[in-house]
């Protein structure tokens, strides 16, 4: 039960004690297996190498010390957001992030809306009328989608809107050159093209936006449809929507009634779709050269490079955890069911 | 169509009604016959393949490279000359042996953990459950390209990597089914009769788990296909002249804005397609655990 404030405060902290135990127990397993698995010494010195050399560089790199050694110093630097620098680009990993951040996160968001707003509702329909036409072809829908790999998908995408029928433009990043980034206020295009009033840069990332984001949202979508439909049907079936049949409630009260019970799985399924998508976008990403973490992490894994890699791990795994985090709070304050459990 | 009784001398035999019987109840004829035989089709044809009458799938072929679906090529050529149509046969073999030989070494591993976890709960049961609970929150691929970078890229550790995605999905699994069985009473008596508790676990308990296991097997196979596939995309686990759809895909992917779609399309239409059918054999399975409960 969480009716005080006191209740409350146990309940959030224990629900951030978990957060921060996971965080640690990621860091250590990403720590872990790619130190333990591999040397990167070899990947600096080459194939011709004398044992001088090898041992200088695994001094400098700080490799000859223990790996509980190496890693508190990792997670030391981490909190104070060094991530190290990059081996190809030369920046700090951070600044390289930062960068390269609001691209992803403008994706995933806008995939995440596009996906929400075609899978709540069908699924509510879907699960009101499990026997119609319409039920099934939203079935069919997200049995595709599940099946599709994002990446062909968008493949196809670039092929019929851009290479057949030129309805959209050319899969390259997130705005024409042409046309020209807006000035950077958030690093959200839309956002920042909005804020400077200047629509034609509006228009003109939109339009980059769309197939990347429609991409996304078919193929990571299925799961809210199909959790909806099922709780739908759940609810509908359930003793207290019969009985509130049975006295007589419009149908228009009843589906609010219904529509309020699916609330909590719903919510939890939409926010580990978000949190997902943060590390899914990495293959659509390739698809069409949109300059964010995805990308920026293949180059990287490309240049032998895997500072940057695991500071994008780190990141996407956090940011699960994070949304996660959010949903189990959104939830206990939705769902007075969920407050009962505690 | 339930059983039938039948009168044999004096006794009444009740049969449980076979396997496919069940499945067909639950599902319909028609659609089990279908995605069994579209399955047993693409396995069939991925270990029939090198005694088909195809072309040799790794042979370039330089005055070749990307010709169009033709009687000759009935896929075309890729970037390098190579048939399409013989290419997306053969890797069959490939994916799906990754992906087979990575769920059972995930559910190998998985399974007796979620026993172990289930059986004996309290400490242990805590932190197994948190373990799992972090790893499938991780971000797989990005996750993977990280090992496969400091590890060495190679089809072992491919294997491996998707072998320890699979993991926390059977050892919660299993935990799932052991943990209420627990105070189960055949449980007891087989504890009270001075049984071990490996024997208690694997007699009494793991036979319980198989059918949600064995349902979830398919679907697992279907995801480490995608998985493979999407690796092998940005140039990590199988590489060309392999057979293998995603890096045939990403072979046609710089080619598909020219409008030459079939380098992509093929084998892309492969993957779409045994992923397709393996998550509806694993919903068919899936029938089962329902029934039991």
């Amino acid at each position: 039960m969480l009716d005080t404030t006191r209740e409350w405060g146990f309940f959030l902290a224990r629900r951030l004690g978990f957060f921060v135990v996971s965080l640690i127990l990621v860091s250590m397993i990403t720590f872990g297996v790619t130190n333990m698995l591999g040397n990167p010494v070899f990947l600096l010195v080459g194939t011709r190498y004398t044992e001088e050399r090898l041992e200088n560089v695994t001094r400098e790199l700080g490799l000859d010390k223990p790996i509980t050694e190496r890693y508190i110093n990792y997670i030391g630097n981490l909190l104070q957001g060094d991530f190290g620098i990059s081996r190809y680009t030369f920046n700090p990993v951070l600044d390289d992030i930062r960068g390269r951040l609001p691209a992803t996160l403008e994706l995933s968001t806008y995939a995440l809306i596009l996906g929400v707003l075609w899978a709540v509702p069908a699924g509510i329909i879907a699960g009101l009328r499990p026997n119609s036409l319409f039920a099934r072809f939203v079935d069919f829908v997200a049995r595709a989608g599940v099946s599709m790999p994002g990446f062909w998908f968008g493949l196809l995408c670039i092929f019929f809107f851009y290479a057949e029928l030129h309805w959209f433009p050319a899969p390259l990043g997130r705005i024409p050159r042409q046309v020209g980034a807006p000035d950077v206020i958030t690093g959200w295009y839309t956002i920042d093209s909005l804020l400077t009033g200047d629509a034609e840069k509006f228009i003109a990332s939109l339009r980059q936006l769309f197939l990347p984001a429609f991409t996304l949202a078919i193929t990571t979508s299925p799961s809210t449809l199909q959790i909806t439909r099922n709780k739908m049907q759940e609810v509908l079936g359930s003793d207290y929507v019969r009985a509130a049949r049975g006295f007589g409630l419009p149908a228009r009260i009843i589906n609010r009634y219904s529509v309020k019970n699916i609330l909590a799985p719903v919510i939890t399924m939409i926010a580990m779709t978000y949190g997902f998508l943060l590390s899914g976008t990495v293959l659509v990403e390739v698809i069409f050269s949109w300059p964010g973490l995805g990308l920026y992490a293949v180059d990287a894994m490309n240049h032998s490079d895997y500072e940057p890699i695991m500071g994008v791990v780190l990141l996407s795994a956090g940011f699960y955890l994070f949304i996660y985090f959010v949903a189990d709070i959104l939830n206990a304050l939705l769902d007075p069911r969920v407050r009962l459990q505690e | 169509m339930s059983a039938i009784p039948q009168l044999q001398d004096d006794f009444v035999v009740i049969r449980r009604p076979s396997l496919y019987r069940r499945l067909v109840e639950a599902n319909g004829a028609w659609r089990v016959n279908l995605n069994l035989a579209i399955l047993i089709f693409i396995i069939v044809l991925g270990v029939i393949a090198p005694l088909l009458p195809l072309q040799n799938p790794v042979k370039p072929l330089p005055l070749e490279r990307l010709n169009p679906p033709s009687a000759e090529h009935w896929f075309g050529t890729d970037t390098n000359g190579m048939d399409v149509f013989s290419r997306t046969i053969h890797a069959i073999r490939i994916d799906f042996t990754l992906a087979i030989s990575s769920v059972v070494i995930g559910v190998v591993i998985g399974a007796p953990l979620g026993a172990i976890s289930g059986y004996y709960g309290g400490r242990i049961d805590d932190v197994l459950t948190r373990i799992t609970e972090v790893l499938q929150g991780f971000p797989q691929i990005l996750f993977a390209m990280a090992v496969l970078a400091a590890a060495g890229n190679s089809l072992i550790n491919l294997i491996l990597i998707i072998a320890f995605y699979n993991i926390p999905v059977y050892s919660k699994m299993v935990r799932s089914v052991v943990a209420p069985l627990r105070e189960v009473e055949f449980v007891q008596a087989a504890k009270v009769a001075g049984n071990r508790p490996i024997a208690v676990v694997f007699r009494h308990i793991i036979p319980n788990a198989l059918v949600p296991v064995f349902s979830q097997l398919p679907l697992s196979c279907a995801y480490a296909v995608q998985l493979i596939a999407g690796l092998s995309f940005i140039g990590l686990g199988v590489s060309i002249p392999t057979p293998e759809w995603g890096a045939m895909i990403q072979n046609g992917a710089s080619q598909i804005v020219f409008g030459k779609w079939w380098v992509s399309v093929f084998p892309g239409l492969g993957l779409f397609f045994s992923v397709w059918v393996l998550n509806n054999v694993s919903d068919i399975l899936k029938s089962l655990v329902v029934r039991r409960a």
